[in-house]
Formats: structure tokens, C-alpha cells, sequence
């Protein structure tokens, strides 16, 4: 109940909730992805098949060299698959397609510099909406990471969680359908880290965003997610999918002291271990 | 530069020295045949503002400074900003461009005498030939250098390539096009007074020569050191109106510019 109350809030698009093709946001089959670094060919991805599911919290784990980045950016449309279709809602992703938006790990590049909070929220929205709606989605924006006191400041008066909640929060402001996060707490300590976890869940809950999330830290794949992909390479590919079936909301004491917490977290950490890579 | 408070030692330094210069010319410590004392440059200096003939220079010199930084500023910039877009450009054309750069321009200046005679056009093509190069240099670096990141940052967020130029490229390199303009107006500056002695007989550099023909060294320092002051005021002008335009970009980027 509490769900749909905060969602007639925010306004998500019906879209989001409404999935296309069989409960499927993205549908992968086959995708690969060579470079040529210095005359030499490289394959990166190697026919990767993968769907997410609307709604889904997808988290994908793997140690460094397993493709983990470069997925995220094929799926963002940020650069083109060699081989292999990635379809979005139906259709192939050729740039960026709309209702995707990518959160980076490295923030301070991230966010412009030179503008307060409230402009960089406004950032991907400018042009398109009225001023008023810009207004009202960069409040609601900020509200939903923390921020809103924070409105006028430069990014570089900020911490780097702070910062961090500035980017999640100019993703936010498109009302995108799926967020791809890269390792987006791959720089923060742990505590900031664990807060921003819970700002994230509460964002997937209020809003039935999908997200697919980027991590290289176990437990926070399990902590997240609803499903876990263990990335194994290079090339990169899917080495075996965990269905993560603790209840939400999740807490981080009582989910992760939970017996079944250990066990996924067991399960995941064998499978990366298994999985070889750098 | 970073600090705003007037400089006491220097100040003093300076006036020391010009001291020791007036001495050295009235006690006859050194005596080259025309070697004005201060003193003797002050009067001078007096003179040419009363007669109107400083003004006159410095109103043809600072016009010519003007029109050339704006157009070398321009025509920089733009190529600066097409080839820091472009790696195309940048790959078939750099080399080109490359070779015509280190060029002095002041061996240009015969060629530009030959096709334009004596005359502003000389003035403003040598002028701008020259100063062109540091615009070019630094707005293409500055482009091209932009984070790898903000390009990902503009598509994910669905940004027109316009919108991305104006929003994202040209602000996040702002602080290296401002190094560029300071360094392209210091070079029109010389170039303008270099031209003005050979190329076309107007301004603060033919007074300078002007006054060296009419053996009147009181007069030729009196304008050399002017066109000190003037190089300092411009640059100073450009600094102030950096700082009001950006701000935000904290001390760091400034002091840079």
C-alpha cells in the first residue's frame, strides 16, 4: 500500500510498471563485442544472452577483466555490440535509447563542475519541460536522495557521497525506466556506502524503476538485488544467475545477519571464485 | 597575481632602481651618448600627452590590438573548436597546419608588405597570423581534453550534439580558451607594435622608431615604457574580466588563466 501511495508521488511513467515482451525490460541474445587495441583483435564479451525483467533489481558481480563496465555500456547504448541483438522494451538499442540512464562510478568526472546541485539535476531535462516541471522534478529529485538542502551548492563543496547522490539524482530527474549503475559505490567508505544502498532501495520500491547494478562486492550484490548474474572471463559471459529470494525491505542488520543472506552470499562468492578472471 | 594587496617590496625595488638609474646618468657613472635619466623621460612623457601625439598613437595601436585579438580570437577558436571536435580533422589536416605554425610571423611581415603595402591590412594580417596559433592551441586542447566521461555523461542524458557543445564541451574547457585569448592578445600587442614599425607608419611602434630617427631618446623611452604599462593594463582588464565570467570555477582553474 505504502508502494502505490508513493508512486502516485513521484508519478513514474505507467510504462515502467507495464512491461513489454513477456515481463522483460531488455533482452539480450547473443552479444559480443571485439576491440582491435593495437592491431589486435580482443574479444571482450563473448555471446552474452541475458534479459531483465521490469522492476527488477538485477545485480551483476565478477572480478576485474570479466566485461562487467563494457556490458553496462552496451546496455546504456553508449557504444555498439559487434554481434547480437540488445533490445530495449521491443526494440534494438542503437544510442542511448530513452528511459535508460547511466550513474558512473567516478562522480567528480561525472558532474559539471562548474554548476550548483540543482542545475547539474537539471542537466538532462533542460530544453525538453516546461521551467516548472524542471523545477518540481529537480525538488523531487534531490528530496529523494537527501539533498534538497543542497540545491545551491557546487559539487566540489560536496562529500563524495553527497556527489554521488547528485548524479543518482540528475538520473532521476529524466524518470528513466532503467538505471544502470556502474559500480557506483566502488569509491565510497562503508558507511556511506550503506546509506546510499538504502536510498537506492527506496528509490527501486517507490518508484518500480529497474535497475541494473555493477558491483564487485558480494555482499552488496545480495543485499540489493532480486537476481545476481556472476560474470566469468575474459571474454566476459555469464557464468551462473542467483535468484535472490530475501523479503523486502531489506535492513542492513537483520537482512544481513539472515541465514539465507549467508548462504546467497556463500553461493556468489563460489561461483566468483570459480570464475577465474584477473 | 593571486594576491590583490599592493606590493611594498616591489614597489620599493622599483624605486630603487630607478634612483640608482637617475644617478648613474647625472653623476656620469655611465655615460653612453643617449642614455635619458628618468627625470628626463618624465618630461618627455609630459610633452608628447600635451601634445597630443600619445593619444594619437595609442588610440591607432589599441584600435589595430582590438580588431586583431577579436579576429585572431575568432578564426582561433573556430578552428581550435573544429579540430578538438574532430579527430578526422585533427588527422588529416594537423600536419598541415603544424608546419605553417612555427612560421615567425615577422618573416611574414615582408610578404604581407608586398601584397598589402604600408597600411592597417599589413598591421592586422601579421598581427592576427601571429596571435591566431595560441588560441588555435590552447581552445583545441581544451576540447579535446575534455574527461571522456562528460561525452558519456551527454549521451546518457540524451543531449542534443548542440546542447552538448554548450553545455558541457565549451564550458568544461572555458579555463584553457581564456589562457588561449590572454596569450593571443599579449602576442597581437607585440605583433601590432613590431608591424607598426615596419609595415604601416602609425601608432605607439613607428612613434617609438620615429623618435629613434629624430634622435629624441627622452621621447623613445618615454614610448617604449608606455607600451609597458599598456601590455600590463590590457592583460590585467582581461584577468578582472575573467574572474567576473567564471567564477565558479574556484582559484585552482584561475590561476592557470
Amino acid at each position: 500500500m505504502a508502494r502505490i501511495a508513493a508512486e502516485q508521488k513521484f508519478e513514474v511513467s505507467p510504462a515502467a510498471l507495464a512491461p513489454a515482451n513477456g515481463g522483460n525490460i531488455y533482452e539480450c541474445e547473443a552479444v559480443s563485442l571485439e576491440l582491435f587495441p593495437h592491431g589486435q583483435r580482443r574479444l571482450i564479451i563473448d555471446r552474452l544472452s541475458l534479459n531483465v525483467r521490469a522492476g527488477e533489481f538485477l545485480t551483476i558481480v565478477g572480478s576485474s577483466g570479466t566485461g562487467k563496465s563494457t556490458l553496462l555500456r552496451l546496455l546504456g547504448g553508449l557504444m555498439p555490440a559487434s554481434s547480437g541483438s540488445i533490445r530495449f522494451r521491443g526494440s534494438a538499442v542503437t544510442g542511448a535509447p530513452s528511459g535508460v540512464v547511466v550513474v558512473f562510478q567516478d562522480y567528480s568526472n561525472a558532474l559539471l563542475q562548474w554548476r550548483s546541485v540543482a542545475r547539474n539535476v537539471a542537466l538532462g531535462i533542460e530544453g525538453k519541460l516546461d521551467r516548472a516541471e524542471i523545477d518540481r522534478r529537480v525538488r523531487q529529485s534531490l528530496q529523494l536522495v537527501g539533498l534538497e538542502k543542497n540545491a545551491s551548492d557546487h559539487p566540489w563543496q560536496l562529500s563524495g557521497g553527497m556527489q554521488q547522490r547528485v548524479q543518482i539524482a540528475r538520473a532521476l530527474a529524466l524518470k528513466p525506466q532503467v538505471m544502470l549503475m556502474d559500480e557506483p559505490f566502488g569509491a565510497l567508505d562503508a558507511m556511506t556506502k550503506a546509506s546510499l544502498q538504502d536510498e537506492v532501495l527506496q528509490v527501486h520500491e517507490r518508484t518500480g524503476t529497474s535497475f541494473v547494478f555493477i558491483t564487485h562486492d558480494i555482499d552488496e550484490a545480495v543485499y540489493l538485488g532480486d537476481r545476481a548474474v556472476v560474470l566469468a572471463g575474459p571474454p566476459g559471459h555469464i557464468h551462473k544467475t542467483v535468484e535472490i529470494a530475501l523479503p523486502r525491505p531489506r535492513d542492513q542488520m537483520r537482512t544481513r545477519q539472515s541465514p539465507a543472506f549467508l548462504d546467497y552470499r556463500a553461493e556468489i562468492h563460489a561461483a566468483v571464485l570459480n570464475a577465474g578472471g584477473h | 597575481m593571486r594576491d590583490d594587496r599592493f606590493n611594498v617590496p616591489g614597489a620599493l625595488t622599483l624605486l630603487a632602481f630607478l634612483a640608482a638609474w637617475e644617478a648613474a646618468v647625472r653623476f656620469g657613472v655611465v655615460t653612453f651618448a643617449y642614455l635619458p635619466a628618468p627625470s628626463a623621460i618624465a618630461l618627455a612623457f609630459v610633452a608628447i600627452v600635451r601634445s597630443g601625439e600619445l593619444f594619437a598613437a595609442t588610440v591607432h595601436t589599441l584600435r589595430s590590438i582590438v580588431i586583431g585579438w577579436v579576429l585572431a580570437g575568432l578564426i582561433g577558436g573556430l578552428l581550435g573548436l573544429v579540430f578538438g571536435l574532430s579527430a578526422f580533422a585533427r588527422r588529416y589536416a594537423l600536419a598541415s597546419l603544424e608546419v605553417l605554425r612555427p612560421l615567425p610571423a615577422i618573416a611574414f611581415l615582408p610578404v604581407a608588405l608586398l601584397l598589402f603595402n604600408f597600411s592597417l591590412t599589413t598591421e592586422l594580417v601579421v598581427m592576427i597570423y601571429a596571435s591566431i596559433w595560441p588560441m588555435f592551441v590552447n581552445t583545441m586542447g581544451g576540447i579535446a581534453n575534455v574527461a571522456a566521461r562528460l561525452h558519456d555523461v551527454s549521451l546518457t542524458l540524451k543531449l542534443t550534439p548542440l546542447q552538448t557543445l554548450v553545455k558541457v564541451l565549451l564550458p568544461a574547457a572555458a579555463p584553457a580558451i581564456l589562457v588561449g585569448l590572454r596569450l593571443c592578445l599579449g602576442t597581437t600587442l607585440v605583433m601590432a607594435i613590431i608591424a607598426e614599425m615596419i609595415g604601416n607608419p602609425h601608432g605607439l611602434g613607428y612613434a617609438v622608431v620615429n623618435a629613434l630617427m629624430a634622435i629624441q631618446p627622452e621621447q623613445m623611452f618615454a614610448y617604449v615604457l608606455f607600451i609597458g604599462v599598456l601590455a600590463i593594463g590590457l592583460n590585467f582588464c582581461l584577468i578582472l574580466a575573467a574572474r567576473r565570467l567564471l567564477p565558479v570555477y574556484g582559484r585552482e582553474a584561475m590561476s592557470h588563466v
